[in-house]
């Protein structure tokens, strides 16, 4: 842990890695974003739309709570859910692929500090790129509800947006942003644990791999729980 | 020069899989060790290297003392320090040349300029020309192993180690590349360690021979006495293959006679 966390030995290498990085697991993730969101804020409104029975619930409710869910969990929480699966596997195979084939050996022999070179970049990529993906995601979502909207006659979309604005709480979107970063330093750093500490062949780093995104949606979902308590009660 | 002193080395308690291990290995010159596998070589070069913790005993870098080291101290000895790999080890994510002058980048003043032309220099001293922006894996196993020595010789090491440098290469490539490490040796004056169970290598270029057997040394002195040691480990070890027990009378009678 001190050695990942020290101070990088070269800051002009260790940016450039970052910024490889943040294009290697970032930007590569903005598509399957993109297109989990669109579909994910498309049947948060039939489903609320669907559940919602109560003649006494104004119509722009639905536009209401999809707004708030993708705000406050799925934007976040989810999404984080599967990025685990995307950038976690990715994280543990990458670096239990340079254990096994000794090229941590051959940067710790050369004197640099492994951990640090590898993981650190990483970690910030992901920690300042996931947050950036989750914006992503919270427009895409409510698009998806508005295609909804405009394609079916579940919602006028007059009423569908009125409800996406109706009393809107700013800090929905500061804490989902707040919980993806959380989020994000859990899938970069127990990833790269999970690849950095395999011992024997390809076999063991599939097994890292699988353990590592195990691990990540485990801790994201007690994560989550923790900072709803801290956060928004 | 390298001296290895009573060096202990277990992973599980009790179970020494390096037993009390005493050597010299000179500048200059292309020390080996050779043994069977599983007997302890690539262990004792990761002691020696400093990747794995000594349980007991010492290495000495031209009298200093591995164990005695301040971090500082390691990281200029690791500067010092140029390793070949079994396996090149090679970073995947990187192209020929940026693997060159990835330890430069990290450790030398030189400006990019410069760097760029040490890197290249390296490469064309190996034999690689036309590869600087492939990736490693869009080279064949010897061009690897060249571009992995190109890696080592970088920072221009004092100390050079080589795990199993032939392995996985047909017999005319494994040739060139000891041929290489013996040129770049005796051009740089380098300690040189080399690590393995080839012996055609091992008589083509080895010159001070440390057999290991069980965790052991049990056998050191001059490829010359290879065939004479009167150690019936490394007897066993040498003519274990039917070539060298055809010729078993022959290589000992010549040896005897040189001695």
């Amino acid at each position: 842990m001190y050695r990942c966390f020290s101070k990088p030995q070269r800051t002009g290498v260790f940016v450039s890695q970052a910024l490889k990085e943040i294009d290697r697991l970032g930007v590569s993730s903005l598509f399957i974003t993109l297109i989990v969101s669109l579909f994910m804020g498309a049947v948060l409104t039939i489903q609320t739309q669907n559940n919602i029975e109560n003649p006494l619930l104004p119509d722009y409710t639905v536009g209401l709570v999809t707004r708030d869910t993708l705000l406050l969990e799925f934007c976040s929480m989810v999404l984080c859910l599967f990025l685990a699966g995307n950038i976690g596997s990715n994280i543990a195979s990458q670096i239990g692929t340079m254990r096994i084939s000794e090229q941590i050996d051959a940067m710790d022999i050369m004197g640099v500090n492994s951990a640090n070179y590898i993981i650190l970049p990483k970690i910030v990529a992901v920690v300042l790129y996931i947050p950036v993906l989750v914006v992503f995601s919270m427009f895409t979502g409510m698009l998806g509800g508005y295609l909804i909207a405009a394609f079916t006659d579940i919602i006028t979309t007059s009423k569908f947006i009125y409800g996406l604005q109706y009393w809107f709480i700013e800090w929905y979107v500061y804490y989902s942003l707040i919980k993806a970063a959380v989020f994000a330093f859990i899938i970069a750093s127990v990833s790269a644990y999970w690849g950095y500490f395999v011992r024997g062949g390809t076999l063991e780093v599939g097994k890292a791999s699988t353990k590592a995104v195990v691990t990540c949606s485990v801790l994201i979902l007690l994560a989550d729980v923790v900072l709803t308590q801290i956060l928004l009660l | 020069m390298i001296e290895v002193r009573d060096v202990c080395k277990s992973f599980v308690a009790n179970e020494l899989v390096l037993k009390h291990i005493s050597t010299t290995f000179h500048s200059g010159k292309i020390n080996q060790i050779i043994g069977r596998s599983g007997s302890g070589k690539t262990v004792l070069l990761k002691c020696i290297v400093g990747l794995h913790t000594l349980d007991s005993g010492d290495i000495l870098y031209d009298g200093r003392s591995f164990t005695a080291m301040s971090k500082k101290e390691k990281m200029q000895l690791c500067s010092e320090i140029g390793m070949l790999f079994q396996g090149s080890a090679l970073f995947d994510s990187l192209t020929i040349i940026e693997n060159v002058l990835f330890p430069m980048q990290m450790f030398s003043e030189k400006s990019e300029k410069e760097q760029q032309d040490r890197a290249r220099f390296c490469l064309e001293r190996v034999g690689l020309y036309n590869v600087f922006d492939m990736y490693p894996a869009e080279l064949s196993g010897g061009m690897q192993k060249r571009a992995a020595i190109a890696r080592a010789i970088s920072l221009n090491p004092k100390y050079l180690f080589c795990d199993e440098p032939n392995s996985g290469l047909d017999p005319l490539t494994a040739s060139k590349i000891d041929e290489l490490i013996v040129e770049l040796t005796k051009e740089f004056q380098m300690t040189t360690i080399i690590n393995t169970h080839d012996l055609n290598s091992v008589l083509s270029v080895g010159e001070h021979i440390v057999f290991i057997h069980k965790g052991e040394k049990a056998w050191e002195g001059p490829k010359e006495k290879l065939f004479v040691s009167n150690c019936p480990e490394l007897d066993d070890f040498i003519f274990a293959s039917e070539m060298y027990q055809k010729f078993r009378t022959t290589l000992v009678s010549e040896q005897s006679g040189q001695i």
